[in-house]
């Protein structure tokens, strides 16, 4: 029956089409005058391009890391171009009639309307096209709650003390190759702040598509919660069906002050590669919260697409008694490689973290979770509890476990499990003597595998999660 | 008729388990099929229902005037056949509710039926779960997930109900229960008799059959069906054991 | 590269024995070596800056040994005693049972030259550089053979004391041969400011049974870098037992190789460690063919500013189906100068097996201790209590009631000592 299972599994990717949208697209190649351009281009203050230069004379001196248990030839960033914008986007549009009805449509194929009238009551979107923000929803009604939700090369003009104050404190410019990367080039993506006492009224989404060929995406997100907020924020990403690989280098930083919470929800599904691994996103993203007392930090990702994905969402437990969650879905197929996982950093006293990852290796992919979970000399009372579990489909996968753990506090106790499993005959022939086919019956498995991570997503898109995990396990069972 | 059997062998690794089995069975009947253990009597049920690895060998299978051996695992079911297995096997995080509703949904299809909303859906399952005496929660927990031995036969009935096959096949449904919970099977089962539904009985022991009364009883041994008969040839056995048979059943036996 | 390794390279030149042509191909892998630092994943919680300031030197040094050092009660085992790297015993003195024949490195019999051409750096990954180290250096040693069908009751112990300010290498080579059975004891101690390697290697053939013990239990100053690495035939049993102790820097290595089908493989490991103690044990676990099974327990208590260093890794290779396999990590620590570092690793490309593994660090049941507690047993001494039993637990599994009670009380003192901060 695995040969079923195999073919159940065989992929085919939705979100692969091109928008005919004319672009203006800074010729490929990386030095400190493209830097300038793209600063010039978002109009920024000196002190920005400064930080830029600066995050960009750091990366010349690092290295590209390799520990990750992933495999692919060695990227040139001088044949990336570095700023993609679609023309008609030079002119700010001042309303969404402003906005090209190509770039709407775009979204709207993808299943996300911009006309707020349209869309999910409750969710408010901000949509990434390339390098630019397209357009932000319902900011009318979030800024009567005070709450910012805006493009981040807009918050630089407008509120550039927030910006300074916070940006590259969680996740340093030289924090790691690929995070010096983005603070130099970065082009846009979303800020989130949220004042003190305010419960943000609706979900925040941003959702990011590349389109231009040979471009890299480097967008940056800051969400900022002030004591006592609360904020639930949500990422969606596609690209069309490339045969050239395209780079993804992200960084997000999350600021939790105290008592205040973060949940951020990814929903990944960069193009993924054709199944003999020609084409799709490198994902190299570096997220990172750090939570003050008493906050909460929450990530939960489903991760189904790019050809290589390289993420550690991570925590800061600084302040006593917070909480740090991470909760993961990986599903690779074909040729796909993903080495994701999170770092729970317990400082504060009583902090506590929870760590469930679901992997689902099929094809010829490879998946692996890599964990942190340190309990610092100050994390007396301190908790982990980590579940990594692993499903192969199929006998040339690979699914592999790499957890760090690290203890310097007598006090603190961390709990680690790992099993691995597989889509057994007996569960398959149970499903099929009742009726369901073998597609039906390996996409209810593998959803029952993960129902405990998508019980974590906002409600909207725990749907959306599921239905992805179906598309794309639909294949070709004859 | 409904399922006719003809000169059916089947083996297993190479080893020959049904050895020219025949078997006519008609809309609304009951047949018991007993016999020793290892005499074949799970196998015909798999290869019945078209588990991986047991494929006949030769001889044939007529279900309602379609070969069985031509139709997928879940093509069988679609057209009406049902399998309670001995030991259902867990599917964890799935909740028995969505198994079930996609399951009688994917039946529903096939016959051209329109799919049942969640309401009609919840209400037919929690008339089943009554019948079977499930508690409601049953349905939100993973399939057959942590449930005793006892649950999980009361499980495969509950589907049984839910589905409405045409051919029942109920595999030791009986094993490892006590007289209350072997009265509930059993009365769920009989629930389901409407002169058109069929059923194969598959028990080791006579005791089922004192609550599910079979029209006929077949004594299964070595891979064929020895001896056919009413109700009472099951007595018999219950008095007379399998000894009869003669050395050869017992050494399937041992 | 340090000093200390170019120098190595420079000794092993001078190196000339039978088994040159083998150390010739370890020392042009050992010259492609980087000396490692933080980002070498296998020494990122090891520091070797011990090597920048090495007191211990070659060469050799004339010591009395006392024997009471390493006697254990109860103990009758045929002994073979290394101290500061050389072999002490006339291994012609010994009475050997039937089947068992041992001889030393540098005086091979014509069978233990045999059993050295199978098993000198055939089983012992290459990866391990002080492994090269010893391959190019380590010219003291036993070759232990143990022939076809032999079962050999008596244990034999190789001893290892170091107590001078000597560098010193050596090697066991075992070969245990078609359904042989045989119990090796690798016993290590002493707390000279010594710098020591100890790499022994183990062949188990079809059905071959081996109950094996290494005592780690080198302390202070010393510098002990050692391994133990077994290839398993077809249907060969393995039960090993793993004790260390720390000392400046002790570090082992162990590879169970599953070579042949249904080979089944039960590896304990205890770590106890005290003052500035630091002890790493890296553990591999390689099923190359289907139907294995691995069992592996590590349990360790880490006490005032001592370091734990503990990376299990379980490999299924492709093909490898219906392995069985478990790892399973247990840390406590009581000192808030203390440090755990625990690494346990799956890496899998086979779908039909059974692979777990856990870990955990300072998970007491609060049922039992809220129960002590209530007894009126001081929340510190509840602690000692609960934890040492866990790691009595796997002094019990061992299948040596004489090294079962020698270990235990010398571990419970051990453990006792440390305090509960």
């Amino acid at each position: 029956m695995s040969e079923q299972i195999e073919q159940a599994i065989a992929r085919k990717y939705d979100a692969g089409f091109v928008s005919e949208v004319e672009s203006d697209t800074f010729a490929v190649g990386l030095d400190e005058s493209v830097i300038r351009r793209i600063s010039a281009m978002k109009n920024e203050p000196e002190w920005m391009l400064e930080w830029r230069l600066k995050a960009y004379r750091s990366w010349l001196k690092m290295d590209e890391p390799d520990w990750a248990h992933v495999d692919y030839p060695k990227i040139d960033f001088q044949s990336i171009s570095y700023y993609s914008a679609p023309k008609s986007m030079k002119d700010k549009p001042k309303s969404l009639d402003e906005v090209d009805p190509e770039l709407l449509r775009t979204y709207e194929k993808l299943g996300i309307p911009l006309h707020e009238q349209e869309m999910l009551a409750g969710v408010a979107v901000d949509a990434v096209f390339d390098s630019v923000s397209v357009v932000t929803t319902f900011r009318a009604k979030l800024e009567e709650a005070g709450v910012i939700f805006c493009p981040i090369s807009e918050a630089i003009q407008k509120y550039p003390d927030l910006v300074k104050k916070y940006l590259g404190t969680v996740v340093p410019q030289r924090d790691n190759y690929f995070a010096a990367l983005n603070s130099a080039v970065f082009t846009d993506g979303s800020f989130v702040y949220i004042p003190k006492g305010t419960r943000c009224p609706m979900e925040l989404s941003t959702y990011f598509r590349i389109n231009e060929l040979n471009t890299g995406q480097f967008e940056r997100t800051l969400i900022v919660a002030e004591e006592g907020s609360y904020v639930s924020y949500l990422e969606g990403c596609t690209a069309p069906q490339r045969d050239e690989n395209q780079l993804h280098a992200a960084v997000v930083e999350l600021v939790a002050m105290d008592d205040s919470e973060i949940k951020y929800s990814t929903v990944q599904n960069w193009y993924p590669g054709d199944e003999n691994g020609k084409g799709g996103i490198y994902n190299f993203v570096t997220k990172r919260g750090l939570a003050e007392t008493n906050a909460k930090i929450s990530w939960t990702q489903v991760e189904t697409g790019s050809a290589i994905t390289w993420k550690y969402p991570s925590c800061i437990l600084k302040g006593d008694n917070s909480v740090g969650e991470f909760y993961s879905v990986a599903l690779t197929r074909g040729r796909q490689q993903a080495d994701t996982g999170t770092k729970m950093i317990h400082m504060g006293k009583n902090t506590r973290s929870t760590i469930i990852s679901k992997g689902i290796s099929a094809g010829h992919s490879s998946n692996a979770y890599r964990g942190l979970v340190r309990m610092g000399p100050n994390a007396d009372g301190a908790r982990n509890f980590t579940e990594c579990d692993s499903l192969l489909i199929g006998d040339k996968c690979g699914a592999h476990t790499f957890p760090y753990i690290e203890s310097r506090n007598p006090s603190a106790i961390v709990e680690h499990e790992a099993t691995t499993s597989k889509v057994s005959d007996d569960q398959l022939f149970l499903c099929r003597q009742r009726g369901l086919d073998p597609e039906k019956a390996v996409s209810m498995i593998v959803n029952g595998f993960c129902k405990e991570v998508f019980k974590e997503l906002p409600m909207e898109f725990a749907v959306e999660a599921g239905k992805l995990l179906e598309i794309s396990l639909e294949g070709s069972v004859g | 008729m409904m399922l006719s059997i003809k000169d059916l062998h089947a083996s297993i690794d190479g080893k020959e388990i049904l050895k020219g089995l025949n078997l006519d069975i008609k809309p609304g009947e009951v047949h018991a099929i007993m016999g020793p253990n290892g005499a074949g009597k799970s196998t015909l049920g798999y290869v019945l229902s078209g588990r991986d690895g047991y494929q006949a060998d030769s001889g044939t299978a007529q279900f309602n005037g379609a070969d069985l051996f031509d139709l997928e695992v879940e093509e069988r079911a679609q057209a009406g056949l049902f399998l309670a297995f001995q030991y259902p096997v867990e599917i964890p995080g799935v909740s028995n509710m969505e198994f079930m509703k996609e399951s009688v949904n994917a039946i529903r299809e096939k016959r051209g039926d329109d799919p049942l909303s969640a309401s009609d859906f919840l209400k037919k399952a929690k008339e089943a779960c009554k019948q079977v005496d499930l508690p409601l929660a049953f349905l939100k927990r993973g399939v057959n997930e942590g449930f005793s031995g006892g649950e999980k036969k009361r499980n495969e009935i509950m589907q049984m109900i839910l589905l409405e096959p045409k051919l029942c096949i109920l595999d030791e449904s009986d094993s490892g229960l006590d007289v209350d919970a072997l009265q509930v099977v059993a009365n769920g089962v009989n629930s389901q008799r409407d002169g058109k539904r069929s059923f194969i009985v598959v028990t080791h022991y006579q005791r089922l059959l004192d609550y599910i009364e079979p029209d006929y009883v077949h004594i299964l041994a070595d891979g064929k069906i020895v001896k056919s008969g009413d109700a009472s040839l099951a007595k018999e056995v219950e008095k007379t054991g399998y000894a009869w048979l003669g050395a050869k059943a017992e050494e399937a036996d041992a | 590269m340090s000093q200390w390794l170019a120098d190595v390279i420079d000794r092993a030149g001078s190196v000339q024995d039978w088994l040159s042509p083998v150390r010739g191909e370890a020392l042009a892998t050992l010259q492609n070596q980087q000396w490692p630092g933080r980002r070498t994943e296998a020494w990122r919680y090891t520091s070797l800056h011990p090597f920048d300031a090495l007191l211990a030197q070659p060469g050799s040094t004339s010591v009395q040994v006392d024997s009471r050092e390493f006697a254990i009660e109860g103990l009758e085992s045929l002994d073979l005693v290394f101290v500061n790297g050389e072999l002490h015993t006339d291994i012609g003195s010994l009475s050997l049972p039937a089947g068992l024949s041992i001889s030393a490195l540098d005086q091979p019999t014509d069978n233990a030259r045999s059993v050295a051409g199978q098993v000198f750096t055939q089983v012992k990954p290459e990866r391990h550089l002080f492994g090269l180290v010893n391959d190019v250096l380590a010219t003291s040693g036993v070759i232990i053979d143990i022939a076809d069908g032999a079962s050999v009751e008596t244990p034999v112990r190789v001893i290892n004391l170091v107590t001078d300010k000597v560098e010193s290498h050596n090697r066991v080579l075992v070969r245990l041969g078609k359904q042989a059975t045989a119990t090796v004891i690798e016993h290590g101690s002493g707390d000279g400011a010594s710098m020591n390697t100890a790499f022994a290697e183990y062949q188990l053939g079809y059905e071959a049974r081996l109950e094996h013990y290494r005592f780690a239990l080198h302390s202070a100053d010393a510098i002990h870098i050692g391994g133990s690495h077994f290839q398993m035939g077809e249907k060969s049993r393995l039960n090993s037992t793993l004790v260390g102790y720390g000392s400046q820097l002790s570090r082992l290595d162990v590879d169970i190789h599953h070579a042949g089908e249904h080979a089944f493989a039960k590896f304990n490991n205890i770590y106890l460690l005290a003052e500035n103690e630091h002890f790493d044990l890296h553990s591999t676990i390689e099923h190359a063919v289907p139907n294995g099974t691995t069992e592996e327990n590590a349990r360790g208590i880490v006490g005032d500013n001592a370091k734990a260093v503990f990376n299990g890794r379980i490999h299924i290779h492709p093909d490898a189906q219906k392995t069985l396999a478990e790892l399973n990590n247990r840390n406590l620590l009581l000192s808030r100068r203390g440090q755990i570092n625990t690494k346990p690793e799956l890496e899998i490309y086979a779908d039909d097996v059974q692979c777990a593994h856990g870990a955990t660090v300072a998970e007491i049941d609060d049922e039992a201790l809220y129960y002590m507690l209530s007894r009126g047993i001081s929340r510190s001494q509840a602690l000692v209590m609960l934890n040492f039993g866990f790691v009595q637990e796997l002094i019990e599994q061992m299948p040596n009631k004489a090294l079962r009670d020698w270990l235990q009380p010398k571990l419970k003192t051990r453990f006792e000592g440390m305090e509960v901060k």
